[in-house]
């Protein structure tokens, strides 16, 4: 099982040094908080805000190559997240065929996003991750914490 | 789409000679040396993510997920497309462009790209890398020189440090 997730934010995190790209489910009942690095944050940022820079950034130009030879990304799916490592599937549509391509959910989502290709989440990825845990770190956040992307 | 540099444009072989931090910025400088040994440092300042993606490919370190450029050669295996070359073509308000030239069962495809993300993916599929002769002679290295005998001082005293360390 794999439910459609969608891009609800992203956040900075000051305990880690790191961001926070927040997955929701249509009728919200899951969440998914995926911690990313300062460059991959603003690869998916860029792309939530539809800011056309003056030359290509790195998915810009992976978009780019795939084009060229008009392979489609067809969806994205976080498939597992293991020990603060997740996991993600980029599928493919290229000449008739599909190919399955392994990533890091934040190269994936970032892709996902140019190519406007939906992003899915397997349910045992979602079980693993209890929205509990996020709702209860989102509480100790102060509101300086947020919005600091462009710092 | 890149624009294809002029086709009698002269262009002359370079490789990654190395990745210097910039003290005091969030950039790092790519340094290119020519492929023929003439003494010739090409600088270009790039971002320090990209740096970083270049530094990972330079000391072939294998990263535990696969990183960016990674996931591009992958694409690239899967649908058997390869990079012919990159070329740095143009420089406009110092700002240089690059062209990379795929090729699949004998389609060639050109693609607009930073040098960084060029030269990342050139490493990573061992591609040669090109910069036109026009853009040689145009580029800017004022103060290069001087900037770099300064590095190397750097660079050196910060190993004394690592190895007494």
């Amino acid at each position: 099982m794999i439910t459609q997730m969608h891009l609800k934010g992203l956040m900075f995190d000051p305990y880690n040094n790191a961001y926070i790209v927040v997955l929701r489910d249509e009728d919200g009942h899951e969440m998914l908080p995926i911690w990313v690095g300062k460059a991959e944050a603003g690869a998916i940022s860029m792309a939530l805000e539809n800011v056309a820079p003056p030359r290509p950034m790195t998915h810009d130009f992976m978009k780019s190559i795939l084009d060229a030879y008009d392979a489609k990304v067809i969806s994205v799916v976080i498939t597992d997240l293991n020990e603060n490592t997740y996991f993600a599937k980029i599928h493919l549509m290229y000449q008739d065929s599909e190919y399955t391509v392994d990533a890091r959910p934040s190269d994936a989502i970032a892709l996902a996003l140019r190519s406007n290709a939906p992003v899915f989440a397997k349910e045992s990825v979602l079980n693993k991750q209890s929205s509990e845990e996020l709702e209860q770190w989102l509480e100790n956040l102060k509101p300086e914490d947020f919005g600091k992307l462009d710092s | 789409m890149g624009q294809n540099p002029a086709p009698n444009q002269r262009l002359i072989e370079y490789t990654v000679d190395r990745v210097l931090d910039e003290t005091n910025t969030d950039t790092k400088i790519l340094v290119l040396a020519r492929k023929d040994g003439q003494p010739d440092s090409f600088p270009i300042w790039i971002g320090a993510a990209e740096g970083h993606a270049i530094k990972l490919a330079l000391d072939t370190t294998l990263t535990p997920r696969p990183m960016s450029h990674d996931l591009i050669k992958g694409f690239m295996e899967h649908l058997n497309v390869s990079v012919r070359r990159v070329v740095i073509g143009d420089v406009k308000n110092s700002t240089y462009y690059a062209t990379v030239f795929l090729e699949n069962n004998g389609v060639e495809r050109t693609v607009d790209a930073r040098p960084s993300d060029a030269i990342s993916l050139a490493l990573r599929t061992r591609a040669p890398l090109y910069v036109t002769e026009d853009v040689v002679a145009r580029r800017n290295t004022a103060n290069l020189e001087s900037w770099l005998a300064k590095q190397d001082v750097k660079t050196s005293s910060k190993q004394q440090e690592v190895r007494e360390s």
